[in-house]
Order: C-alpha cells, then structure tokens, then sequence
C-alpha cells in the first residue's frame, strides 16, 4: 500500500514537472479548453477527468508561481450514443466549432483523422514517454490511423460469453467440465457449434427456456462470433471487406442456433432490459455482452432476481468464455470496443490540450473512471492499486485482453456494422436464409459504401 | 394624394402584413429546405459534411443499385393505404357517426377517450407500444394472452406492419373524427327533421344526409393524412426501427436512416427529393380525383 502511495505521488511529480516544460513562458493569463464528451451517464469522468486534470495543472502552476489558469469549457452532447456523437463532432467541426480536446469510439478515428480533425499523437507521445508508457500496449492497435496513433487511450472493456454454470449442474455435468469450460475454449478443444450442442442440451432437457442470446440492436458484441468463424472486416489496403465464405459460416451458425431452439428467431425484437432478465431470471444459459454488465445488473439484487456479490459465489454461478473457435484447435477471441481521447490540431492551445490529455491518463485519474464506470484499466499500475483490486470482476478479466480483437478504424465502419446486424436479423428471423443474406450484405455494402468495400469470395484470397 | 392612391397603398400594407409572416415561414421553413435538398442531393456530401463534387450518382444509386427500394415502396404503399383506410379516415368517420347518434355527453366521452393518443408525448406512446407487444413474457399483451390461456404473441416479428398502422392508426383517428363530428355538427337540423318525416330510418339519413354533407372534409382528411403518413416515421422508428429485417421500413423512414444514421447526407436528400416528388404528385392526383378545385371555387350565394 505504501508502496502505491510512494510511486503515484513520485509520478505525479515527475507529470508537475513534465507539465512545466510544456508551458514555455510564463503569462498572467486564463486560458480556456473547449472540451466536448458524449453525456454518458454511465461513464461521466471521461469529461470530469479533463475538468479534474486542468484542477491539478492549475495547482502546479500556482505553486511554481506562474500566474496562468486552464478552465475547461465542458459540453455534454446529449445523445443516445457514440455514434449519434461522432457525427455531431463532425457537423461541429464542419463548421468550424470542432472541440479542443474530446472522447470518441475508437473507430471513428479513421474518419477524424483523414479529414485533420485529430492530432497525430506520436510526437507528443515521443516526446514525453514518461506519461503513456505504462498503458497497456495492445490498446495503442484502437489508435492507429495508417500506421500512426491519432488518440490516446481512455478506457476499455471485454466482450464475451456469461454461462450459468448451475444450469449445467442441473443437467448432471460434473465440476470438472463446469469450470474447465473456459479453459477448453482457450485451448481450442471447445468450438462455436460445440456451445450451441451444449446450450441445446441445456434447453432440451428443461434447465433454460433459451440457449444464447446477443443484445437486440446493432453493436459490437456479436462481431467477435463472425472474428470466430475468420471473418475480415477490413484487408491490407485499409477498405473494408466482406469476405463471403466466412460470412456465410457465421450467418449459417446464428441461423442453426434458431433452427435448434438455442436462440428465440424474436430476438431482435425483444428489449435490452427483457434479455437482461432472462438471463438473471435463470431463463438463459448463455448471454452475450461486456464485463461492465457484471456490475451492471448480475451483482446482487437487480433485474427480479438476486445473485451473490462475492467474487467466490459469483464465480459459482456464473463462468465466463471467450469466443471459441469455429474448428478444433483454433485460437479463441473476444472483443474490446476502447474509448480514446483525441485533441483537435487546429484548436488555439493543442499542446495544452493534449497535456490535459495526458494528466489525465495517468492512473490516479484513470483508475476512478475505471470503478465507478465498471470498465478495463488502460495502463499495467491501475491493475495494482487498492480500488481496482476490490473491483474483483475487472480484476479477474485483464487476461482476456490476451485474447482481444478491435473494430477496425475504417470511417464508415458504423454503416457496415448497422447492415451486418439488418443480415443478421433477416437471418434470424427466417426472412433471409444464409445464402440470400449473403447476396443482401454484397448488394447493400456494395450500394452504401461504393469504393470503400471490397467483396470477395474468401478471407484466404 | 388621391383618395385612390391611399387606398392602393393601404391594399398593399394589408397585403404584406397579413401575408407577410406566412411568406416567412413559408420561405423559411419550406422553400428553403427544398432548395437546399435540391443542392445537396446532386454532390457527394457524406458524414464529414465536405462537397468535393457535383455528381449525379445519387440519382443513379437510387434507381440502379438500391435494391431495397422496391420492398420499401410498397411497405410504404401498404402502410399509407391501410392506415387510412382503416383508422385515419374509415374509424374517424365510423367515431363521428357514431358518438353525434347516441346522448352529446356520452359522444363526448368517447371521443375524449379516442383523442388521449394524440395527447401524449410521442416518445411515451411508441415506448408504451414496445412494453405492450415485448416478445417476452413480461410484455403487456402476452401477459393478457396468458392470463386467458393463449399462447404468447410476437406481434413484432409476426405482424410488424399491422402493429405500425394499429399504433398510427389509434393517433391519426382523433383528426379525422374531430372534423368529421363538427362537419355532421353543422348539418341544419330541419333536413334531418325532414327525412324522418319522409319516412327515412337511421341508415337511409347516413346515406342520403350525412354522407354527401362529409364529402368534403373526407377529401380533406384523406389528402391531408395521405401527405402526413408518408412523411412521418417517428413511432414507427421508435416502435420498430423499421424491422425486423426491412418490413416496416416505409419510404421516409429509409431516407432518414440514409441520411443521419449512416451520414450519406447527399443520398439522403436525393431519396427525399423523391419524396418531394411522390408528394406533389399524390397532392395532384388527390385534386383531380376528388375535385378539391369545386370546394375553393368562391360560393355562389353569399349571405350578407
């Protein structure tokens, strides 16, 4: 404990001191950094963090007796969601109104970043390694733009497969197999279809009313299942991909799930909350979302029902899965959707933002977002500090980052990913069947994005 | 100044300022949004706002390669036609016959009741709809379903364009039954005095008294709801999302989700330059068919 202290205050030294340089002269002055963040309510010090990152500089300031103060002009954009965001960030900076400094979904940087919106970070972030060198380093792949990063990282999570694991007691399997699940999937010995027979076991023999079940609306989760079957969703060149042959594999999977009662053909027109108490009402074996819903509605009494709160109990009932591969012996994956900052280089004060930025990616900020909003630690010291540690289920998921795949940062990716769910849906619901799907996803791709997809038969080509 | 010249100039201050507010808002809030569909429509303005180009591939896509149109246009038809036919015009006018034949309060009360829809919020009626049809068991109708022993229904997934034009339907019934109900209000009372005294029973006073007397205000809903259904989507954006699949995906609700939620701007305004269109053309049709020109021609009697 001691230890922690001792090392975070030295590291907020060294950033005092880091922050001086960057601040050549010293003027009596108050300067204002027009900051900009989705009003997330479950994720509000993404834009507090900024507000509490200037608190400290101002602090430095005062002490070193340089007469300057950064306020931090806060807007909260008000609407349902990252995407909704993005594209108002872009009608702002269309017109010249764009943020200083602003959170965003990882992949919209491509967009950003091709029409000079963000700030190349590299530099900077050469330029003052004692600030990122700790963040995780597969995080810095979401903040590549053309080889270059574009943002820093702000949080992140896992996406993967909840089980009930008392289901599987009551269908007579033993505690070995129960918990070595997880184990089997990693090693490639437990496949994609392999689950669906097993979830289909569960169902027919009365422990759960469904099998598995994704979120009802276009998101990330489920396109770690297509990553399973070896889909691409993006080649060498940066364009988008459809590769037919492990689309189809993919499709085919969900619509024999359907086809075996694992998973309702209503699904997608079910709600969010409904499959959320399906699953704590003990009616589904398997759901399929992020590591933040632990906190979120399977801890303790939430959604009708009440499960334990304690790691151990927890762990009882509920296991946790990557996605299996789709054939024996394959590597397993699973999904992480990272939040990064990003400064505006035609802003008045882009080093002061990105200083901003970068104070506010050191743990002691980090951290707080981290367990009030139930998401990943981006750098290895958050991991070791006392309240990350009590939040046992974000602890317990940091080696599935191992295993973790992102969305490509591909501009129109969103548009992509809302018509893979329109083929999804067709398919689940009967009114596609996987090979007409297939023709729907070239003949939209192809009619929406024009030049910036590419179809082709395989990912092998 | 002459008399003459005074009373010219008085015209023309009447003149601008009674029609001047309504040339604003007609200038602000419709021709220019027009003009401006017609500019965007024919560049390539995408999700970072930038006009490269001038291009008419818009238009190319839509009649070329968007093969979703098709479907779209006759879920769009299907929905336009049966919500009018059903509940905007067809139970409008069944609410007025019915609730001016029974006791003013108890017409009074129903209508109250049918008007409440048009009431709430809209954002609260859809979110009410999608508690009400949940295809799980804690939906409001598959709680009733199961309370008298039937099997759950998804009305969603299984009859998603039913649900879209009951869910309009039950908003677009008040417009029509209010103006309806006011019209047979505004029948003299003497010609119904006068059928009975012919000898005309209830149905035959419909047909012959009221019928011809609502021909009018019936051309009027129907053009003004036919305009209104194809350009409005927001309960069924909010009900259904235009799902599953593309089934209730109508015409208006495709250019919106072209246009903000992929942010292909230009495509976007180049479908709902279509829609302009489609608009205008049903507004023409509608005038020759059912012969608004007689209805705006100035009545021959003027009662002074």
């Amino acid at each position: 404990m001691t230890k922690h202290i001792a090392a975070l205050s030295a590291s907020l030294l060294a950033l005092g001191l880091c922050g001086q340089l960057a601040i050549s002269t010293a003027r009596a002055d108050e300067i204002t950094i027009h900051a900009w963040a989705w009003a997330d309510r479950s994720g509000p010090m993404r834009a507090t963090n900024l507000i509490n990152a200037a608190d400290l500089m101002n602090k430095e300031y005062k002490a070193e007796g340089i007469d300057r103060t950064i306020k931090v002009d806060m807007y909260n954009d008000n609407v349902d969601g990252f995407d909704t965001d993005a594209r108002n960030l872009l009608k702002a900076f269309a017109v010249g109104k764009g943020p200083d400094v602003f959170p965003m979904a990882h992949e919209w940087l491509g967009e950003f970043a091709s029409d000079g919106y963000v700030m190349d970070m590299e530099p900077f972030i050469n330029q003052f390694p004692e600030y990122f060198s700790d963040v995780v380093p597969v995080l810095w792949d979401a903040t590549k733009y053309k080889g270059d990063r574009y943002a820093i990282p702000q949080d992140t999570e896992i996406r993967m497969f909840f089980y009930n694991k008392d289901m599987l007691r009551k269908i007579g399997k033993d505690e070995a197999f129960i918990n070595g699940l997880p184990a089997m999937v990693d090693s490639g010995q437990f496949t994609m279809d392999d689950m669906t027979a097993l979830a289909k076991e569960v169902v027919d023999k009365g422990a759960a009313k469904y099998g598995i079940v994704h979120r009802p609306n276009s998101g990330p989760d489920y396109l770690m299942t297509f990553s399973a079957f070896g889909v691409k969703f993006i080649n060498a060149d940066g364009k988008l991909l459809l590769t037919k042959k492990e689309m189809k594999d993919a499709l085919t999977w969900f619509a024999n799930n359907v086809k075996e009662g694992v998973t309702p053909a209503n699904l997608t027109s079910m709600t969010f909350d409904s499959i959320q108490q399906s699953f704590k009402q003990e009616q589904t074996f398997i759901y399929h979302h992020g590591v933040w819903t632990t906190a979120q509605f399977q801890l303790g009494d939430a959604m009708g029902a009440t499960w334990p709160t304690d790691e151990a109990g927890y762990f009882h009932k509920i296991g946790w899965l990557n996605a299996p591969s789709a054939v024996k012996g394959g590597k397993p994956t699973n999904l992480s959707h990272p939040i990064v900052y990003a400064v505006n280089p035609k802003g008045e004060h882009p080093d002061i933002a990105a200083m901003l930025v970068a104070y506010a990616t050191q743990p002691y900020f980090n951290v707080q977002h981290a367990v009030t909003s139930a998401h990943m630690a981006i750098t290895n010291a958050e991991t070791g500090m006392p309240q990350y540690k009590a939040q046992w289920a974000l602890a317990d998921a940091v080696p599935m980052l191992q295993y973790t795949s992102f969305i490509p940062n591909h501009p129109k990716f969103g548009i992509y990913n809302g018509i893979l769910f329109q083929a999804l849906q067709g398919v689940e619901t009967g009114r596609l069947t996987p090979d007409s799907a297939i023709d729907f996803l070239s003949q939209e791709l192809s009619n929406q994005l024009g030049d910036d997809v590419v179809i082709a038969d395989s990912a092998t080509q | 100044m002459s008399r003459a010249a005074v009373s010219k100039r008085r015209e023309r201050a009447n003149m601008a300022l009674f029609l001047g507010p309504a040339c604003i808002i007609l200038l602000g809030f419709f021709i220019a949004p027009a003009v401006v569909d017609v500019g965007i429509a024919f560049t390539d303005m995408g999700q970072n706002i930038r006009v490269t180009t001038v291009t008419l591939e818009n238009v190319r896509r839509i009649f070329l390669s968007d093969s979703q149109l098709p479907k779209v246009l006759s879920v769009t038809t299907l929905y336009v036609v049966g919500t009018l036919a059903l509940f905007n015009v067809g139970f409008a006018l069944v609410m007025a016959l019915t609730t001016t034949s029974v006791s003013q309060p108890t017409g009074a009360l129903f209508r109250g009741i049918w008007l409440l829809p048009r009431f709430s919020p809209s954002v609260v009626y859809a979110l009410l709809w999608v508690w009400v049809v949940d295809a799980s068991d804690f939906g409001l109708l598959n709680q009733m379903l199961h309370a008298v022993g039937l099997a759950p229904f998804d009305m969603r997934d299984q009859a998603p364009i039913a649900l879209i034009i009951i869910a309009n339907g039950f908003i677009g019934t008040g417009t029509g039954m209010i103006i309806l109900t006011s019209s047979i209000r505004a029948i003299p009372e003497h010609l119904f005095h006068a059928a009975r005294v012919d000898g005309a029973g209830g149905f035959a006073i419909t047909r012959f008294v009221v019928l011809p007397a609502l021909r009018w205000p019936l051309s009027f809903i129907t053009i003004f709801q036919a305009l209104s259904l194809l350009t409005s989507f927001e309960y069924i954006w909010l009900i259904t999302n235009g799902g599953p699949f593309y089934d209730t995906t109508v015409y208006a609700l495709m250019v919106y989700k072209r246009a903000f939620q992929n942010g292909q701007y230009a495509y976007g305004a180049a479908l709902a330059l279509i829609l302009i269109v489609i608009g205008i053309v049903v507004t023409l049709v509608s005038w020759r068919l059912l012969d608004l020109r007689s209805l705006l021609q100035r009545p021959r009697i003027e009662v002074q």
